[in-house]
């Protein structure tokens, strides 16, 4: 039995300690917005957070979590209280089909968060891990950088009202 | 090469979704006048398949076309919205199901492909938006007692003098006035609220939050999964198989010998796909087993050397012409087999019970999974509800669906419901490909640099008969039988091997600037790779010949590429207008030292593109810094949407231009998944422009058509950097 934090609660599984992360998260607990792309780790399609780190969870055996905190987008907002990520994702219609686009949010929130304020490179080179068939990659790092400095903006903005 | 009248052609364009005209004959053949699958709420007003009023306001848009990325929902439901005066994005939008009455107007059968959407629904679904919005005025107006002339709309609401009700209000009372036959007058453009208006996407949010559910997603009571173990090389048969290992591993529940291989079946995916990979399998390999690329390679060379080939256009003495011209070119082109590669590997659910059976399935046609889960499940077509699902991309990958016919089957087999997913590399290797080309273009100038000839030639297979041999089961009447099927295939091969040219092998190749003698050769070399449509069919080859040769053209008679262009395309404005457009902005973008600028143009799907590639080469490696595209689709149904789909086409084109390769060893594919098959990734992205040149025209195809000028116009820049003509894709300096 593993015993781990899924989006802020205590879950436990059964399931095979091999078993990848992924594949837990999405048949046990029924979780489906990561998604499987190659299961290699090369895509960057099923990326969670594990204890903030951005992790691809289709090579991340469920034993590598026993006692962690896991975090995946259903975790990161929802389209009631979405993630800042996650409104200039639709506001500025950056995606197409979608399917990769969980995944690149959580690296991208995983980004942000170690660099709050990315040059147009570091973004490139911190995003260059996931793969978007459609090749929205022009407008994920224009969304990106916009996020970034609207929370410089705003923590600005705070500085000067207090 | 158009507007010339010594040549004479002879193929059947059967361009995007090839075949589309035979296999419509058939099927609607089979069709009764069946309700639409639309199940009213109590009261609602349903004048047509596509639309629902609701009592409590819902109004409900039932979208006949697939969402696999390129903005069909949004598109559709802003052409309807327009009409039926409701914001797109106060629209409940729902994917149809499966009926006649939500066929493609432009196949005439539901199958979404060949950039045909929005061309196809403009008018038709523009006049269903426009007598909706006329029957609930009718409606309003008995009810508030006011002439439909004293009453307005605004977004789902009908306003006069203090007067705002929604749409809904009205509903009950709509439902019971007669439909009229004609259509009421449509709005000029001047007044579109959201045709031409940049909005965001319907989806957005539901895909940004993960909460948008794909084929992958679906999960019902008892679901087990199936991994399918196949033969490496395509065609092979099973000899010999141990099941005992796989059968004592845990979790699997069934072992099962179907068409394409051997089904594992177990409680979880991670469970079947470890046994599967276990199995022991013997096949027996087909003649295809000892083939490698090479060989095919070779066999096109012979091909094209000593083959005159089928007539595709025939010009009546092209060698007498060559001779008369001052400078003549020759070049010959190689394209490899490609995958699709969408970021979703294909899978479908499907469960039987009794008579009954359901399958869900992001599909490019949801008709063909119902008749596909009919047929090989022996039941009624009316008996399977066929659910359609977001489409984790599909590039023309989606329009084949084997998987559903594996998960059919394993279903059957095993009596449990079956959600069954392709592996990566399944997808990588035994999907169905892009086909191989060879091309061989001689083109004469006379002494003022016109172009006096142009000869072209490709041998490859054809995607016709495996698109008949793949769509007719699930689209014809299960009455109809696999060896009437199989006749119809063996006919199709037949004919476009030794009779008449499959439009979709050489689409592209010559008809765009003029020559005064054209003639254009097809060879058919097929080694039994199974073919299918890959975004932008043929042009996603012929162009790389095409506008390299052009290019070649005019640097050979010391002519500028893009003057060389406009003086070829004068009986041709839409691309003529593109190319100069684009030709005015490519002198503006002053590279910096060390970057070059190649140029190229290309009409597909009714929509003419230029692109402009800023080109670096270090050593060997090209890098793309910047592109410019510049098109003429028609009127822009939302303009930023077309914009992101002239983005990603360049993307998916430079994956295929710079590292896109399947390399067949031994009848098998080397390529196995993202490792080993590149897909072009954020780092080496250039930045693209777009422009639209403003058009009032109607509504041409966006998906597909900024995918072919981008190969030529990197190999074009590759030239201006480094001197060297690259004729192979992908481009390659070593």
């Amino acid at each position: 039995m593993i015993e781990f934090t899924l989006n802020g609660e205590r879950v436990r599984t059964d399931a095979a300690p091999d078993t990848p992360l992924l594949w837990v998260v999405r048949d046990s607990f029924k979780l489906k917005g990561s998604k499987y792309g190659c299961g290699m780790g090369q895509c960057g399609a099923c990326t969670m957070h594990v204890d903030g780190e951005a992790v691809r969870s289709c090579i991340t055996p469920l034993a590598a979590v026993q006692g962690e905190s896991v975090t995946t987008i259903e975790g990161l907002g929802t389209p009631a209280s979405p993630h800042p990520l996650q409104t200039a994702w639709h506001e500025q219609s950056v995606l197409q089909c979608g399917y990769c686009q969980p995944g690149q949010i959580m690296s991208a929130a995983a980004l942000l968060a170690h660099n709050p304020n990315p040059s147009e490179e570091e973004v490139e080179q911190g995003m260059a891990g996931n793969i978007c068939r459609c090749g929205c990659y022009p407008r994920i790092k224009k969304a990106i950088l916009a996020v970034a400095s609207d929370a410089a903006g705003s923590e600005l903005a705070e500085e000067v009202t207090t | 090469m158009s507007g010339v009248n010594l040549s004479r052609r002879k193929f059947l364009t059967t361009t995007g979704l090839a075949g589309g005209g035979l296999v419509v004959g058939v099927s609607l053949a089979g069709c009764g006048a069946s309700r639409p699958p639309v199940t009213p709420e109590a009261g609602s007003f349903v004048p047509n398949a596509f639309l629902e009023v609701t009592p409590d306001n819902v109004v409900r848009f039932f979208c006949p076309r697939d969402e696999m990325g390129q903005g069909v929902t949004t598109g559709l439901a802003t052409i309807i919205g327009e009409e039926l005066d409701v914001a797109p994005w106060n629209m409940d939008i729902v994917f149809a199901g499966p009926h006649e009455e939500y066929a493609n107007p432009i196949f005439g059968v539901q199958i979404t492909g060949g950039s045909t959407s929005v061309r196809g629904h403009y008018l038709p679904l523009r006049e269903l938006g426009a007598q909706c919005r006329d029957l609930l005025l009718q409606a309003a107006s008995r009810e508030l007692g006011l002439p439909v002339g004293a009453l307005a709309t605004d977004d789902g609401h009908v306003v006069a003098d203090g007067i705002r009700r929604p749409y809904g209000d009205f509903a009950t009372a709509a439902a019971a006035l007669e439909i009229p036959e004609a259509a009421p007058p449509l709005k000029p453009a001047s007044a579109f609220k959201y045709i031409g208006k940049d909005f965001p996407r319907v989806d957005g949010m539901a895909k940004a939050t993960g909460t948008a559910t794909y084929g992958i997603d679906i999960d019902i009571p008892d679901m087990h999964h199936a991994v399918v173990k196949r033969c490496p090389v395509v065609g092979g048969t099973l000899r010999d198989l141990d099941k005992a290992a796989a059968l004592s591993a845990p979790g699997v529940t069934d072992v099962v010998e179907i068409a394409s291989g051997v089904a594992v079946v177990a409680k979880e995916f991670w469970q079947a796909r470890k046994a599967a990979d276990a199995l022991e399998v013997d096949w027996d390999l087909p003649e295809l087993g000892g083939l490698s690329t090479a060989d095919i390679k070779a066999d096109y060379r012979a091909a094209m050397e000593n083959e005159e080939g089928l007539v595709a256009e025939e010009a009546e003495d092209i060698e007498a012409a060559m001779a008369d011209a001052e400078t003549v070119v020759e070049g010959q082109y190689w394209a490899p087999y490609l995958a699709h590669a969408p970021m979703e590997p294909m899978n479908a659910v499907v469960r039987i019970e009794g008579d009954e059976a359901d399958v869900w399935s992001g599909t490019q046609g949801i008709g063909a999974a119902q008749g596909l889960v009919a047929r090989y499940a022996n039941l009624d077509k009316d008996k399977v509800r066929a659910h359609n699902t977001w489409l984790g991309g599909a590039f023309g990958r989606r329009g084949t669906l084997t998987h559903v016919v594996e998960a059919t089957q394993v279903a059957a087999a095993t009596g449990k419901p079956i959600h069954l997913l392709w592996t990566r590399e399944d997808d990588i290797r035994h999907g169905l490909f892009r086909p191989a080309s060879l091309m061989r273009i001689k083109a004469g100038l006379d002494g003022e640099g016109n172009m006096l000839t142009w000869q072209a030639k490709r041998v490859g297979g054809n995607i016709t008969p495996d698109t008949i041999a793949n769509a007719m089961p699930g689209l014809l009447p299960t009455a109809i039988g696999d060896s009437v099927i199989g006749l119809a295939v063996g006919l199709a091969d037949h004919a476009f091997g030794g009779w008449v040219v499959d439009g979709s092998s050489v689409e592209g190749l010559f008809e765009d600037y003029e020559a005064r003698h054209v003639d254009v050769r097809h060879v058919t070399r097929d080694h039994g790779l199974p073919l299918t449509f890959w975004r932008s069919v043929g042009h996603s080859y012929t162009a790389f010949a095409k506008e390299s040769m052009i290019d070649e053209l005019a640097a050979k008679s010391g002519q500028d590429p893009v003057a060389f262009r406009l003086r070829h395309t004068q009986n041709n404005p839409r691309l003529n207008r593109v190319i100069r457009v684009a030709g005015e902005r490519m002198a503006a973008m002053h590279p910096a030292p060390g970057r070059h600028l190649g140029f190229a143009a290309h009409h597909s799907f009714s929509t003419d593109v230029a692109e402009v590639a800023e080109v670096s080469v270090e050593g060997n490696e090209i890098r793309v810094h910047r592109v410019l595209c510049v098109l003429d689709c028609g009127i822009a149904i939302n303009p930023d949407i077309v914009k992101a789909q002239m983005e990603g086409s360049v993307m998916y084109g430079l994956t295929a231009a710079l590292h896109g390769n399947l390399e067949l060893v031994d009848g098998a594919i080397r390529e196995s998944n993202f490792h080993d098959y590149p897909i072009l990734r954020m780092d080496e992205a250039p930045s693209v422009e777009v422009v639209l040149i403003d058009s009032d025209g109607e509504p041409t195809g966006v998906g597909e058509p900024g995918l072919p000028p981008i190969a030529p116009a990197v190999a074009n820049a590759v030239f201006a950097a480094t001197g060297r003509r690259l004729r192979s894709l992908p481009l390659r300096l070593s």
